[in-house]
């Protein structure tokens, strides 16, 4: 079984890249639609003609609120409650995911609210099992 | 997509069990899921005057199969319903599971294929299987039965990364409601409360929902003499994705619904008034679930269009609504998509007493995913349900003074499936 060779995979590739802080994509051939995270067919026209691209990790927070603790899921009980955004990147897509930066208060919250859309930039977050994205709130 | 209908189906027969738990709710402590399915299916049945022998089809749905253990439902529950030597499928829409099945049967008949059909759905988010016990059960923890759920959600990107259900349903949708109308936070917060309170006031007129007790009861019991005291208590009601609280949520449940769908012609001098399916309109999407707007899902506009479009109605038909209220902040936009409420009023609505069942807005009289409670994959069944008792004019308490002609049902199934059906009179 160690001989035969693995099949190239976008959803493994994605999270080897995470673990190297890079942010995985596909990228359209036939209409330039991102799909983030990457999968093998465009979510905007459904061609199959897509090749693998790096997002700039830049966005937009536009809103944040938190979860429950403990989390629905056990990958997250270490820090839960987190912070969790609706983030446009740069690059178009829009993208929901852990924020770092402010402290899951409704006082937190509120003047994050307040303040309006700030600018994020995408980061790895090293769990237990596994790297996933996070946006930490630029200083 | 021609989008019709070629004959006439309608429901000809409803049915469906109180929604609470199978270990301590009164009516359903002791019974099996076996039973309760069966429970459901039998006033259905009697309901449209029919045997289970009298189907050609059964459309058994059940979405979380984790506690349940009763995939192969149609014939696990074949000898429990009556319903031996039928066509049949088990299938799932998750949360839209009985009203998806309501179309599927609908079409089969319009086809041609089938003139009618039993549809059921059966779902126990509350307790599972103990063991290897045929028949005892034991209670699912909350993490548990989110554990679960989330199956159903983006497992490659989504649920691994840290989604939630609470903040992608609920507070983030409350903000971008809150930003895109103006509304402080304040003013949310005592519109979700009068939403909740229209809810319990309605669960607490049906004897079949999970909970029944008014929140003004409620806090009182909890020594509030002031309920909005008691809403904004943090020990009582915590925010669980700000400013989204508590109470604005869902409430699980064990339970079970069932309809029959049948060709019109067929349903006529039946046992009971018979109720049109006049259109229905499926549509899903993977997260993210909205764009930059959190109150525009264009999967439930288009899901919305195309059951208009085959019922050959409008906004302005509507008489009653329920929409999936899962998160009551998403069921008011929903509503306020569809056009039944306006734009950046439903909140407003809400404070109003519009929404209840003696309102002009009428929504949710059985009292929503929160009052009824949610047992998945058997929910959708129990909107139908009591539009069609609405639309009977059997409501009990709960009546809306002048019967509705025309319903509209919206549910969400995870992760997501807007499913809407259209229900009007023969």
């Amino acid at each position: 079984m160690s001989n035969v060779a693995e099949k190239p995979s976008a959803l493994r590739s994605y999270y080897e890249g995470l673990a190297r802080n890079v942010f995985l994509a596909t990228l359209c051939k036939s209409c330039q639609g991102y799909t983030f995270p990457p999968t093998g067919c465009c979510e905007h026209c459904g061609s199959w003609e897509v090749e693998p691209t790096e997002l700039s990790g830049d966005g937009t927070l536009l809103l944040a609120t938190h979860n429950i603790s403990p989390a629905c899921h056990p990958r997250f009980d270490a820090i839960a409650p987190y912070v969790y955004g609706h983030i446009r990147l740069k690059e178009g897509p829009i993208v929901q995911a852990i924020v770092l930066g402010v402290q899951p208060t409704p006082d937190d919250l509120k003047a994050l609210f307040e303040r309006g859309p700030v600018p994020v930039k995408a980061e790895t977050l090293r769990m237990s099992d596994l790297p996933v994205i996070a946006f930490r709130i630029a200083s | 997509m021609r989008n019709r209908l070629r004959e006439r189906a309608v429901i000809s027969g409803v049915g469906c069990s109180r929604f609470g738990d199978l270990l301590e709710t009164p009516g359903l402590k002791g019974l099996s899921i076996q039973e309760l399915t069966a429970s459901a299916v039998k006033e259905a049945l009697d309901d449209a005057g029919l045997t289970g022998q009298d189907v050609d089809a059964v459309f058994a749905g059940n979405a979380m199969v984790h506690s349940s253990q009763a995939p192969g439902t149609y014939s696990q529950l074949s000898k429990w319903t009556g319903t031996q030597f039928k066509a049949g499928v088990h299938f799932e829409a998750q949360c839209s599971t009985t009203n998806v099945g309501a179309a599927l049967a609908a079409m089969s008949v319009a086809a041609g294929v089938y003139d009618t059909v039993l549809v059921y759905g059966l779902e126990t988010t509350r307790t599972k299987v103990k063991g290897f016990s045929p028949y005892e059960r034991e209670p699912i923890s909350n993490q548990q039965t989110w554990l679960w759920t989330d199956m159903a959600v983006n497992q490659a990107y989504g649920v691994p990364q840290g989604y939630d259900i609470f903040s992608t349903y609920n507070g983030l949708v409350a903000l971008g409601y809150c930003r895109k109308y103006g509304l402080s936070i304040e003013d949310f917060d005592r519109g979700m409360f009068e939403l909740c309170r229209t809810r319990r006031l309605h669960g607490a007129m049906n004897p079949k929902a999970n909970i029944q007790e008014k929140l003004e009861d409620r806090a009182a019991r909890e020594g509030f003499s002031d309920p909005y005291e008691y809403w904004r208590s943090d020990a009582h009601n915590p925010f669980v994705a700000w400013p989204s609280r508590l109470l604005s949520l869902v409430t699980t449940a064990d339970g079970a619904s069932a309809m029959v769908i049948t060709r019109a012609d067929l349903a006529k001098g039946g046992k009971s008034q018979p109720v049109e399916l006049k259109g229905f309109g499926i549509n899903y999407s993977d997260l993210p679930w909205y764009g930059e707007d959190p109150t525009h899902w264009e999967f439930d506009k288009r899901a919305i269009d195309s059951a208009f479009d085959m019922a050959s109605i409008t906004a302005a038909d509507i008489d009653y609504l329920h929409t999936h209220d899962c998160s009551h902040i998403s069921g008011i936009c929903t509503a306020e998509t569809i056009g039944y409420l306006e734009r950046g009023k439903g909140l407003e609505a809400a404070r109003e007493g519009r929404l209840r069942f003696d309102g002009d807005r009428p929504m949710s009289t059985h009292g929503g995913r929160h009052a009824f409670g949610h047992a998945w994959g058997a929910s959708a069944g129990t909107d139908t349900y009591e539009a069609v008792l609405q639309m009977r004019g059997k409501a009990g308490p709960r009546q809306i003074a002048k019967p509705p002609e025309i319903s509209v049902i919206h549910t969400h199934g995870y992760a997501m499936i807007s499913t809407v059906i259209v229900l009007g009179g023969i």
